[in-house]
């Protein structure tokens, strides 16, 4: 367990962390990726619901504290994107490669339009409806194509960390 | 059965998880940057911020590399023959030549700290910001170096001063400097010209808006017209920047169809995507005024 909290602490600090320095560089059409949507759709379709929420409170936690913005937002965002990747993953059947690309990118577009109506419900958004388009389709692009490099990274951790649990039958 | 029970759990714990994120939305909300939240965020912020000066003090030579080659299609528009030479400049670039470069800027920034403020902190970006939303970077100076929250941050050479933003949030290490174009971005401006003032606000990215200009304001045909901070002194409140910092450069002008007033772009003078040395400025005299 301690080995899990571990492992997942370091993931989301490494995703903070490099899309503060590295991604703020590498930008697609000006947009950076969301790397902590992708940890949370990553591990929530791994793992399932109950875990994908936790990761996600605290993927959204994480970016709040960092943050000169009303906090609390992203943690919602979050916590409810991987809850939901975590119920829908029951009911993709496609055993093809392609699925988690597929998976981050529409979940990715969502939760970014999500994060942008909350934000704006609170008074908390200036940007144009153009813009705000355009950042939730280009993180969602962004984020599938890093998914390919980053999904077998990040499954081989969260594999490698999982609790061994006594098998009931 | 137990699969139903997980699930019910699970259901719990999202309801656990959203009413703890609707909690934290609506204290941060009444608190302000006093709460216990920003300290925790400031925490944060302190925790970070070794870690990203590290990464970017390593990255960086790759990043400028990398961030040439993403910005080739809009950088093609607007000037094709430049952004090849920077491409091949950037290929070019080895240790040497980079920490020459370097030095340079750091002596022009010394030279600029003289000029304008002998009290001025020299700081190094370390981060850009975290989110799509936010136009903020993080500077590797702190409250410890008597950087505080408000104060003007500036980048460029003693003789063209270029304004970067200001200070919006400061832990003992590290402190986070609001864009000139964030959206929540004020600063009276004045045109080099006619002298003319308004008001010049963020718009993210997209160039900067003036307002406020009175109609009939005559701009230079076939020049550039530049935008330059101004001070002012209303019953005693002092504007935050010193005069005399460049903010940028007219790109458009759109008169009001009411003519009452007229607006015009404004392309920074500052390339966000490239900066790496900035000055806080310890001058300000005024408190909440932009």
């Amino acid at each position: 367990m301690t080995r899990r909290v571990i492992a997942i602490a370091v993931i989301v600090i490494t995703a903070a962390l490099l899309q503060s320095t590295v991604f703020a560089q590498l930008r697609l059409l000006g947009v950076r990726p969301e790397l902590l949507f992708l940890v949370t759709i990553v591990i929530a379709l791994l793992e399932g619901p109950s875990e994908g929420a936790v990761v996600g409170f605290v993927c959204g936690l994480t970016q709040d504290m960092l943050l000169n913005q009303p906090k609390g937002i992203t943690a919602l965002t979050l916590t409810l994107l991987g809850y939901a990747v975590g119920m829908a993953r029951q009911y993709i059947v496609s055993p093809s490669p392609l699925v988690p690309t597929v998976v981050v990118a529409i979940a990715t577009a969502v939760g970014m339009a999500f994060y942008e109506v909350v934000a704006f419900l609170l008074g908390q958004f200036e940007a144009t409806l153009t813009y705000a388009v355009r950042v939730a389709l280009l993180a969602a692009l962004y984020n599938a194509v890093l998914t390919p490099i980053l999904y077998p990274l990040l499954r081989r951790i969260v594999e490698g960390s999982r609790p061994r649990r006594v098998v009931r039958f | 059965m137990s699969s139903r029970s997980g699930s019910r759990s699970a259901r719990l714990l999202v309801v656990g998880l959203v009413a703890a994120s609707l909690a934290i939305i609506t204290l941060d909300y009444r608190q302000g940057d006093a709460g216990p939240l920003a300290g925790m965020g400031r925490a944060a912020q302190t925790f970070m911020a070794p870690m990203q000066q590290a990464v970017t003090t390593v990255t960086r030579p790759v990043g400028d590399f990398f961030s040439g080659l993403a910005h080739l299609p809009s950088m093609a528009r607007e000037n094709q023959d430049l952004k090849e030479q920077v491409a091949t400049l950037q290929t070019q670039v080895s240790g040497d030549v980079q920490r020459q470069a370097e030095l340079q800027r750091l002596y022009d920034l010394l030279g600029l700290q003289t000029s304008l403020d002998p009290s001025a902190v020299p700081a190094v970006v370390i981060a850009n910001g975290l989110s799509n939303f936010d136009y903020s970077i993080t500077i590797d100076k702190g409250s410890n170096d008597g950087v505080k929250v408000g104060q003007p941050v500036v980048t460029g050479s003693a003789e063209s001063p270029r304004l970067v933003g200001q200070v919006v949030s400061v832990t003992p290490i590290s402190s986070d400097v609001q864009l000139l174009i964030d959206r929540n971005f004020n600063v009276a401006g004045g045109l080099a010209t006619s002298g003319e003032t308004g008001l010049v606000t963020g718009q993210g990215d997209q160039d900067l808006s003036m307002s406020d200009i009175p109609p009939g304001t005559k701009f230079p045909e076939g020049l550039p017209e530049y935008v330059f901070t101004i001070t002012y002194d209303v019953g005693g409140q002092h504007g935050r920047y010193p005069p005399n910092i460049l903010i940028g450069e007219v790109s458009s002008v759109h008169e009001g169809s009411n003519s009452l007033d007229t607006d015009v772009s404004i392309r920074p003078a500052v390339d966000f995507s490239a900066l790496e040395f900035v000055l806080v400025l310890q001058s300000p005299t005024g408190e909440t005024s932009p």
